[in-house]
């Protein structure tokens, strides 16, 4: 190969490298993004009922965000898994949550068990419905909640 | 430009043995003279500084910000109720959404540097002076479509920030003297900043500006080519 066939193609792949560099983003900006979570009148569906167990917490993602189903014997409730500190996301263990950022720990219903967490984790609006759960957007009526749990992270 | 001043058509080459789409494009199209002319063209050596690159760059930073702009339409919503969300759902939600409005957000601020900047070269350079007049007043026209295009744009996000940006904005077109009232009624579709507001400022921001600003820059480039690269100080 000459010195010149070899810049050739040196320059035409740095051509087709920046082109893909320019085509790759745009085409996945034009792909429409997955359905905001919480918005009004998104309902999810999160599964069959078989699928939670009783007595246990089932993490779930609803419309991409962290959550998990409770089966208090067939009395079904979703809580969000965004701690309601700083927005880490929290673990489940048994029946309850921990969050591994501060140490917060909440209880099977929710509220805080240990803080730095002041506010009870919120809950998705839910039902069921033909033996699956359905959530709709979550609840934050209980309390003046943080924003991140509108999707809105600071201006 | 081509050579052919005398109003005879261009000549069409006899196709001589040449390689490349390019070549088979300046054939068919009849533009060799032209591509020769502009082959031809030596760059001053007093010209080959970065100083006489604003424009140039300034010209990049439009190109950016047309592709950016056209791919940020696709999702923004210009009304009251959905124009701050659909920014947000551009910016979390949307692949790739920050990065493509983080580019147009800072092209934006950089055009306008650069294009002051190419202004002062220009004027410290002399480049304005006869027979390129024309040329500095269709670039004062550009620069003052380039503020136009900051101005319209900021209130897109529909945010606190841009609301009252606009409201001052629009309260100094106000103070006009006999004027004034009429511009701030004709910018702000109302005396009140409001949804007509912002349909406006998308229309100047996305139709109106934009058809203004390619015509300009046409003639600005022609006149360019016209009067070639000005002399050394």
């Amino acid at each position: 190969m000459t010195r010149k066939g070899f810049l050739k193609w040196l320059i035409a792949g740095f051509g087709v490298v920046s082109l893909a560099g320019v085509l790759y983003p745009i085409t996945r900006f034009l792909k429409p993004p997955p359905a905001v979570s919480g918005a009004i009148g998104q309902v999810a569906n999160v599964g069959a009922l078989s699928t939670f167990p009783a007595g246990q917490l089932t993490p779930v993602a609803i419309n991409g965000q962290p959550a998990a189903v409770q089966n208090l014997n067939g009395k079904y409730a979703v809580y969000s898994l965004i701690c309601t500190h700083l927005g880490c996301v929290v673990g489940v263990s048994g029946d309850s949550f921990s969050c591994p950022c501060h140490g917060s720990t909440f209880s099977a219903t929710g509220t805080v068990t240990h803080g730095p967490a002041t506010l009870p984790l919120p809950t998705y609006h839910s039902q069921t419905q033909n033996g699956s759960l359905l959530v709709g957007p979550i609840d934050l009526s209980g309390a003046k909640y943080p924003a991140w749990y509108t999707g809105e992270f600071g201006a | 430009m081509s050579t052919t001043t005398d109003g005879r058509a261009p000549e069409v080459a006899p196709a001589p043995k040449k390689r490349g789409l390019v070549d088979w494009l300046v054939q068919r199209l009849g533009l060799t003279a032209t591509m020769e002319d502009q082959y031809n063209r030596i760059v001053p050596k007093h010209a080959t500084n970065y100083i006489y690159c604003f424009g140039g760059v300034a010209f990049v930073l439009f190109i950016m910000l047309a592709i950016t702009g056209i791919l940020l339409a696709v999702y923004y919503e210009p009304t009251p109720d959905t124009a701050y969300q659909s920014v947000l759902n551009i910016s979390t939600h949307v692949q790739f959404g920050w990065w493509i409005r983080s580019i147009h957000r800072w092209s934006a601020g950089g055009m306008v540097l650069l294009v002051f900047i190419h202004m002062l070269r220009v004027f410290f350079t002399g480049a304005y002076k006869a027979p390129r007049e024309l040329n500095w007043l269709t670039g004062v026209l550009l620069f003052l479509i380039t503020l136009g295009f900051g101005f319209t744009g900021y209130l897109l996000p529909w945010d606190q920030k841009a609301y009252w940006a606009t409201k001052v904005g629009t309260d100094i077109a106000g103070s006009v003297p006999f004027l004034g009232h009429f511009l701030l009624v004709t910018l702000r579709g109302g005396e009140q900043i409001s949804a007509a507001t912002l349909g406006r400022f998308y229309d100047l921001h996305v139709l109106v500006l934009p058809a203004i600003i390619v015509a300009l820059l046409l003639g600005h480039f022609w006149m360019i080519r016209r009067h070639g690269i000005s002399g050394r100080l």
